[in-house]
């Protein structure tokens, strides 16, 4: 492969790959918010 | 036995005898190393034993990084099987905190902007003549991120990584003097002085164990080359999140980073020998290398200013400076940034929140870039 | 009408640059907070008096938390 296809492929895949796997990441952290939200922890101590 | 004496003689002056210019040269870069650690206090931590180490490799005929010399096995056993690097990151993700992250989660796509650099100065070390995977190499001074270069470059290219990893460590602590030029030409008064309230947001234990499998299933599986990188970072970060190791989260923190941190520095400077370190290429290297900073922080802010656009000005477009993963000297700078414009200003947290991001976001580069290569075939 | 000065950010109190009754211009500090090993100025929302000061240095405080009050 020559030199320019590398580069931009590279430059192009990789910048969009680590954008959208981060931008995944930030869906995540909403998600596990709200699957463990903060109250249900408090709750099921004081039951213990 | 007449002739014994100036045989000795002679053989005790091998070393002065044979010293060239170019290694009574590398002897100064390693003095100037060692005076930037121990009197600036540039990341004394590595440039005390990378001049150090500097220095020993460049005495004649004391032959340590020849083979059977002694800071060779480090080399090869720790930095070209990339066990040192790898040891690195689960002591950086025992230290790590994803709290100000966990609250925020938007300010993530600032770390990604933050490594806009890599791949920019990747195309400008092409454009200059590098090969290919050289070029990978040196973009990855752009992830601002010692042992991800280091990892990254002992695959691809490891007769750069002396130029690389001084590179990246150096232009780590150079952070605070970079990056506030940058930030003012590229903002206006106006949004510099934009207020962020303070964020308070409690996230639960379970959130906070669970994260860091959930990262690593995610992002191996979609990039299964970077699974070393993403892996041993969360496991630290589990061992600490979780509480129940606490014995092996310390040994991570403490004496494993520390035995690697003096192990790769002492490596890392016996890779300086005149002969590999004098050339064109390293001094291109260090330049192209402060480039990809440059850009890697004016992606930062730009993408700052996208956001603070579409927020209505909600956004400090400042914290995009710190997508970089130099943590946590970045979101410092921005903190003092915002405070100089505006009193009422308090971004060290939100630039907290962009700085972590900037530290997944620089391994996930690193993670994605390999998975390509590797796709790709070269 | 008071107004409330309040943390910027979680950290520690380091000191108290104003006390009780002493007057303040806006902008101007009046504590010192740590966070992050980072010394973070307090400065006041608007001009008047101290009328009421509720932290003390070495105390902790979250986001939010209300530092002191303003006349």
């Amino acid at each position: 492969m020559d030199d320019w296809t590398f580069g931009w492929t590279l430059a192009l895949f990789g910048m969009g790959g680590t954008l959208l796997m981060l931008w995944i990441f930030s869906v995540l952290i909403i998600l596990l918010r709200k699957i463990f939200p903060v109250k249900t922890e408090i709750k099921s101590e004081a039951k213990k | 036995m007449d002739s014994a004496l100036p045989t000795a003689l002679r053989a005790l002056g091998l070393g002065l005898s044979n010293l060239g210019v170019g290694e009574a040269f590398m002897l100064l870069v390693g003095c100037l190393l060692l005076y930037l650690g121990i009197r600036h206090r540039f990341e004394p931590l590595l440039l005390l034993p990378i001049g150090f180490g500097a220095l020993l490799v460049n005495i004649p005929m004391a032959g340590l990084m020849e083979e059977d010399g002694v800071l060779r096995y480090f080399y090869e056993t720790g930095i070209l099987t990339e066990i040192f690097p790898i040891l690195i990151f689960i002591g950086i993700g025992a230290m790590i905190d994803f709290q100000p992250l966990l609250e925020n989660p938007k300010i993530i796509l600032l770390g990604a902007a933050g490594q806009c650099g890599i791949f920019l100065t990747l195309l400008l070390a092409l454009a200059l003549g590098f090969t290919q995977l050289e070029a990978v190499a040196i973009g990855i001074i752009g992830a601002c991120d010692g042992p991800t270069a280091i990892y990254v470059t002992s695959k691809y290219a490891p007769h750069l990584l002396a130029a690389v990893s001084v590179a990246a460590y150096s232009y780590m602590s150079l952070v605070p003097l970079l990056q506030p030029g940058i930030m003012r030409l590229l903002t206006t008064s106006k949004e510099r002085k934009i207020v962020m309230g303070a964020v308070r947001r409690p996230i639960s234990r379970t959130t906070k164990i669970v994260f860091p499998i959930a990262v690593t299933l995610t992002a191996s599986l979609i990039a299964p080359m970077g699974t070393p990188l993403i892996g041993m970072v969360m496991l630290g970060n589990l061992m600490k999140e979780s509480g129940v190791v606490e014995r092996l989260k310390n040994s991570s923190e403490n004496e494993i980073t520390n035995i690697v941190t003096l192990l790769l520095g002492l490596s890392i400077g016996a890779t300086m020998q005149a002969k590999n370190f004098l050339r064109w290429e390293t001094l291109m290297i260090l330049c192209l290398g402060l480039i990809a900073i440059i850009l890697d922080t004016a992606a930062g802010v730009l993408l700052g200013k996208l956001m603070s656009f579409l927020s209505r000005g909600k956004i400090n477009p400042l914290i995009g400076a710190a997508g970089i993963s130099a943590f946590p000297m970045s979101a410092r700078v921005v903190q003092m940034e915002g405070q100089r414009y505006n009193r009422k200003s308090h971004l060290l947290m939100h630039a907290m929140s962009a700085n972590v991001g900037g530290q997944i976001g620089s391994i996930i580069a690193a993670a994605i870039m390999l998975s390509l290569i590797q796709g790709l075939g070269t | 009408m008071a107004t409330s000065v309040t943390a910027p950010m979680v950290g520690k109190i380091l000191k108290l640059e104003k006390q009780v009754g002493d007057t303040v211009q806006e902008d101007e500090v009046v504590l010192v907070m740590e966070a992050m090993k980072m010394e973070i100025f307090v400065s006041a929302p608007v001009s008047g008096t101290i009328k009421n000061i509720l932290v003390e240095p070495g105390q902790s405080v979250q986001a939010d938390d209300l530092l002191a009050e303003i006349e």
